[in-house]
């Protein structure tokens, strides 16, 4: 099975249909998944900043890191859930869009993120506390964080402004344009 | 006034000579709010009990503050050259007037209440979980109300 035609198989479920067919649910999942991103954020952008030890210096990073770690866990899951229902009410829509696929490209990057940082830095803050220094490898995972989320955000802004060639003009019904 | 409305219309004309003006201030606004209102939530959630428990809410409400301001302040400066592009469109939108009043609202309530019970030791623990949902309440109304102005 194509990607494409797991795509137009989503979107022709039932439950897909239903979010695609009623005027508000798109748009109150929109809203709930961008209030997501905005509340998971600030949990990610704390602990980038205490890792880059611009705040909450006189803290343990232990502290900032295991105090949010279920609630960054829990964020994510809903935040994705949101966004599996964006994607999937649309799915075909969504599949020549580049902007789609560079979000889901800087999602893979956070994934990878998650694979080389979680045993070196996330997953032992204490260590990070131990060290006179907050080591360069905390500070590089923090610098990569920021990046990678703000391309998330910036290329799922973009998504919105994708016009497919042969509806140059029209308007376009995925995400908002303006 | 007329001056005023050319002045305008030579704004939007800038804002509107480049397809890329409107979209990419509109990843400034939208990563600068999430930003802001992501560490603002940060010390909603420690006033209703949840998130950084080792640390006190006035420790939180502290260290966040001046990167909350980067992010209100990068927000506001956005958000005025993406109304200015289309200034009567954003007017007569019923979810721009929402937002707008929702934004002014949890704005002032920020540095007032919200901050004086966040950096207070003695606030009962009625008051801390009724600022903290108020706060969240007013934020999220205008990440819906931004969002739908697109939609209604």
């Amino acid at each position: 099975m194509s990607i494409l035609s797991f795509f137009q198989w989503l979107q022709s479920t039932d439950f897909m249909t239903f979010i695609r067919e009623s005027g508000l649910t798109y748009p109150i999942i929109m809203s709930t998944h961008l209030t997501c991103i905005a509340i998971f954020g600030g949990m990610i952008v704390i602990t980038d900043l205490r890792l880059l030890g611009v705040a909450l210096q006189d803290r343990p990073i232990a502290d900032v890191v295991n105090g949010l770690r279920w609630w960054k866990r829990l964020g994510f899951v809903i935040m994705f859930s949101m966004g599996f229902m964006l994607l999937g009410s649309k799915a075909p829509e969504y599949y020549p869009n580049p902007y789609f696929w560079t979000k889901m490209s800087f999602l893979a990057l956070v994934f990878i993120h998650a694979m080389i940082f979680r045993p070196r830095v996330y997953n032992h803050p204490e260590k990070l506390d131990a060290s006179p220094v907050i080591p360069t490898r905390a500070k590089a995972a923090a610098t990569l964080s920021l990046v990678l989320w703000t391309g998330v955000v910036c290329a799922g802004r973009l998504i919105g402004y994708y016009e497919p060639p042969q509806q140059k003009g029209h308007v376009v019904s995925v995400g908002a344009s303006k | 006034m007329f001056v005023l409305l050319l002045l305008q219309n030579a704004i939007a004309d800038v804002l509107n000579s480049s397809e890329w003006v409107f979209p990419i201030t509109e990843c400034f606004h939208i990563t600068a709010f999430a930003w802001s209102i992501g560490l603002i939530a940060l010390v909603d959630f420690r006033l209703l009990g949840v998130g950084m428990k080792r640390e006190t809410t006035p420790q939180i409400a502290k260290a966040v503050a001046p990167w909350t301001l980067l992010g209100l302040a990068v927000v506001l400066l956005s958000g005025p050259v993406l109304f200015l592009s289309d200034p009567r469109m954003y007017l007569y939108n019923p979810s721009f007037r929402f937002k707008i009043g929702a934004l002014l609202i949890a704005i002032v309530f920020n540095y007032t209440i919200h901050r004086k019970v966040a950096l207070s030791d003695s606030a009962s623990a009625g008051v801390r979980v009724l600022v903290g949902v108020v706060s969240l309440a007013l934020w999220i109304s205008v990440v819906f109300g931004g969002l739908f102005i697109a939609f209604a």
